[in-house]
C-alpha cells in the first residue's frame, strides 16, 4: 500500500527546511549582491570617464524630466550617469544600452561628450556572444578605436570591416559581423532616445543637481 | 518508522577498493574521465581555466552538501518519493550556491551564466545521492561528495587548460606564448571542447591500459616464480 501520509510528511518537511535555507541565504547575501552590482556599475563609469571624482545617477521620467536616483537599483529603469572632475566640471555622460546580439542580449555602457556631441568610450557589461569571435566586441583593441570619437549627430551605422569612411560609422570586426552590427544598432537607438533628453536637461546636469 | 517507509538501506556491500570515498571520486572513479558524466557543463564552461575552476568548486559544494543531507534523511524517506526529495535537496543547494556566487563575484557569476542553476540537472549529483549517499553514513557520503566534486574540478581544469592555452594563448589570463601567437579560436568553440575531451580521454585510457598490462605482467611473473619454487 502506498504510504501517503509518510510521503506527505517527509516531502512537506524537506520542502519547508529547503525553503527556510533558501530564504536565509537570500536575506544574508542580498545586501552584498546589491553592493557588488553597484561596484561593477560605478567601476564601468570610472573606466569610461578617466579623472572622475563624483558621479550622479539620473533617472529619466516619462515626461523627459530627470530625477536623481540614490542607487543604481532596478533592471528596467531608464537612467544615465553624469561624471564630474574634482572642480565639479562635467566630464561626460555614461549611458546604459542593450541590444540583441548573436547569442543573447548584449548590455553595454558608452560615454557621451555633450559639448562635442561624440561618443568617447564603449564598454560591454554583459553578453553571451561566441567566445573568440563575437566576444571580441569587448576585447578587440581595433574595434575599441571606433569609439574614441564616434559622431553622434548622424545616425550611427556599422559598416563592413575595412570600409569605414565617416566619423559616424563603426568598422565591424571580421568574423563577428552580427555582434558588431548589434553594437551599431544599440548605439544608434540609444543615442536617438537619450541625447534629446540630455540636451533638454543640459543646464541641470552641468550644475549637478 | 513504518515498514515501507524505509527504502534506502544498503542493499549490497560496498565494492572492493571503495574504502576511501574521497580518493575514489577524485581518481579511481573520476566523474568525467572514468564515468563520463556531466558532459554538458564539462564542455560548455571550460573555455577558460577560471570558469572551469569556479564551476568545479560550485559543483563540489552542491555534491558534498546534498550528499550529506541525503545521507541524514535516508532512513525516513519513503522509496516512492526518494528521487523527488533528492532533487529538492540538490535544487536548494544549487540556489544557495547561486546566491553565494553572486555575492562573491558578479563577473564570475555572469561568465558561468545559466550553468550554475543547471548543476541541479547534472547527472553526477543525482547519481551520487541515489547510488551512494542514500546507502552510506553521513561522513562517508560527504567525503564521497567532496571527492567526486574535486575530481570533477580537476577534470574541468584539465580541459580548461588545453582550451585556454591553445584557444586564447593565455593561462588564467596571463599570456603564455607572447603577442605573436595566433590563437586557435577553434578550441574556444564547441568543437574544441569535444577535441580536448577526446585528447584527455585518450591520455587516461592509454595510461590505464598500460597500468593494467603492467599489473597482468607482474601477476604472471609472480605466478611463474611460485611454480619454479614448487618445482625446485
Amino acid at each position: 500500500m502506498t504510504p501517503t501520509f509518510p510521503m506527505m510528511k517527509v516531502l512537506g518537511t524537506v520542502s519547508l527546511v529547503c525553503g527556510l535555507l533558501i530564504v536565509a541565504t537570500n536575506i544574508s547575501t542580498s545586501a552584498k549582491i546589491h553592493q557588488n552590482q553597484e561596484i561593477v556599475m560605478h567601476e564601468s563609469v570610472e573606466h569610461l570617464l578617466p579623472g572622475l571624482q563624483k558621479q550622479i545617477v539620473y533617472g529619466v521620467e516619462d515626461s523627459g524630466d530627470l530625477k536623481i536616483l540614490p542607487t543604481v537599483e532596478g533592471e528596467n529603469v531608464k537612467r544615465f550617469f553624469a561624471g564630474y572632475d574634482a572642480s565639479g566640471k562635467l566630464l561626460g555622460i555614461v549611458v546604459e544600452a542593450s541590444e540583441r546580439g548573436y547569442g543573447d542580449l548584449i548590455s553595454a555602457m558608452y560615454a557621451y561628450a555633450p559639448d562635442r556631441k561624440i561618443i568617447t568610450g564603449f564598454q560591454v557589461v554583459d553578453m553571451r556572444e561566441t567566445p573568440g569571435l563575437g566576444s571580441r566586441i569587448a576585447s578587440d583593441p581595433e574595434f575599441a578605436k571606433n569609439f574614441t570619437a564616434l559622431d553622434a549627430t548622424h545616425p550611427i551605422k556599422t559598416v563592413k570591416h575595412g570600409t569605414k569612411q565617416n566619423p559616424w560609422e563603426i568598422d565591424a570586426i571580421s568574423g563577428a559581423t552580427i555582434s558588431s552590427r548589434a553594437v551599431g544598432r544599440m548605439l544608434a537607438k540609444s543615442v536617438q532616445e537619450m541625447v534629446p533628453v540630455i540636451e533638454k536637461n543640459m543646464d541641470r546636469i552641468q550644475r549637478g543637481n | 518508522m513504518s515498514d515501507n517507509a524505509v527504502a534506502c538501506h544498503p542493499a549490497t556491500p560496498p565494492p572492493k577498493g571503495a574504502d576511501n570515498p574521497f580518493v575514489n571520486g577524485l581518481w579511481k572513479q573520476n566523474p568525467v574521465f572514468v564515468q563520463v558524466l556531466g558532459m554538458c557543463p564539462t564542455l560548455a564552461v571550460t573555455n577558460s581555466v577560471a570558469n572551469a575552476v569556479a564551476m568545479g568548486l560550485c559543483t563540489t559544494f552542491v555534491l558534498a552538501s546534498s550528499n550529506c543531507l541525503v545521507s541524514c534523511v535516508r532512513k525516513i524517506v519513503p522509496k516512492q518519493v526518494r528521487i523527488a526529495t533528492f532533487i529538492a535537496i540538490a535544487a536548494t543547494m544549487v540556489t544557495i550556491v547561486d546566491y553565494l556566487m553572486k555575492a562573491i563575484s558578479i563577473s564570475m557569476s555572469k561568465a558561468l551564466g545559466p550553468y550554475i542553476p543547471l548543476i541541479v540537472a547534472n547527472c553526477i549529483v543525482l547519481e551520487r545521492a541515489e547510488s551512494y549517499a542514500a546507502r552510506r553514513p553521513v561522513v562517508k557520503a560527504t567525503l564521497d561528495g567532496l571527492g567526486m566534486g574535486f575530481g570533477f574540478t580537476f577534470a574541468l581544469t584539465c580541459l580548461g587548460s588545453i582550451r585556454e592555452v591553445l584557444g586564447a594563448g593565455t593561462f588564467l589570463g596571463f599570456s603564455v606564448f607572447g603577442p605573436h601567437f595566433e590563437p586557435w579560436v577553434l578550441f574556444l568553440l564547441p568543437p574544441g571542447g569535444f577535441i580536448s575531451m577526446a585528447i584527455w580521454l585518450l591520455i587516461f585510457a592509454t595510461w590505464r591500459e598500460r597500468k593494467a598490462k603492467k599489473a597482468v605482467a607482474a601477476a604472471r611473473a609472480e605466478e611463474e616464480k611460485t611454480q619454479m619454487a614448487v618445482l625446485a
